[in-house]
């Protein structure tokens, strides 16, 4: 179940990573190619994410029936760094970009 | 292979995928993640997939925000003012970011705690996000009302 919890977890998370992403092309008739970058930033992300999930219920599934589990450091720093990346630059359209 | 290394990374796992009874120091796992994580011993599971998941809760509550922001800023136009959009704006993404930095920094944070054994540390995250929470919506409630 702890496996499957978590495997679950990150799929949420990839799900609100798509519409993030998707909200953001709402910038693109006004902003142009830049929030459209941060689209596929957050599809990229996703795919990441989607591409790990087998690899991450294994991995899981062995680590409980082992007694230990190697924390993702990977992952865990990755999404950490692709949402901060994101924020900064959603923030750089609302600042910087001009304005019609 | 199965070298052991005088080094506090002694304990770090091997990734599960040699051999599933491989414990061998760090043949796994690579030194850069050892050394993130620190010396110690390894958790129960559980608590390291339960760590995961919280990060994953507050990565997902950083991403509403991020929504959030974008939304005001991008669906708002006939609604508010430009400088209010963008205020409002302004202030969920940074939000956000805090929240993105603070929740993968909280994750290590516990991550080493509990490989020593020792007491998990505050969260600043939840202080944040009530204040950041509480005064945007108090900034929404004035505007809101300023309009009416």
């Amino acid at each position: 179940m702890q496996p499957e919890r978590t495997t679950l977890a990150w799929n949420r998370t990839m799900l609100a990573l798509v519409v993030a992403g998707v909200l953001l092309l709402r910038w693109v008739p006004r902003h142009g190619w830049f929030p459209l970058g941060l689209t596929l930033l957050t599809a990229a992300t996703a795919l990441v994410i989607t591409a790990g999930q087998a690899r991450r219920y294994r991995r899981s599934a062995r680590g409980i029936r082992d007694g230990r589990i190697d924390a993702d450091v990977a992952g865990v720093l990755g999404t950490t760094v692709a949402v901060a990346l994101l924020g900064a630059l959603a923030l750089v359209v609302v600042v910087a970009l001009p304005l019609r | 292979m199965r070298s052991s290394r005088d080094e506090p990374s002694q304990q770090a796992p091997a990734t599960p995928g040699a051999s599933t009874t491989d414990r061998a120091p760090g043949s796994g796992r690579g030194g850069r993640s050892a050394r993130i994580l620190g010396g110690g011993t390894e958790p129960d599971p559980r608590f390291t997939l339960a760590n995961e998941r919280t990060f994953l809760a507050w990565i997902r509550t950083a991403l509403a925000l991020l929504a959030g922001g974008v939304a005001v800023e991008a669906f708002t136009t006939d609604t508010f003012a430009q400088p209010v959009r963008t205020g409002l704006a302004v202030v969920l993404l940074l939000l956000a970011m805090v929240l993105a930095v603070a929740a993968g920094v909280r994750w290590l944070a516990v991550e080493r705690a509990m490989r020593q054994q020792a007491p998990l540390p505050l969260s600043i995250l939840v202080p944040v996000l009530a204040g950041g929470g509480a005064l945007v919506a108090a900034a929404f409630l004035v505007v809101v009302l300023g309009n009416a």
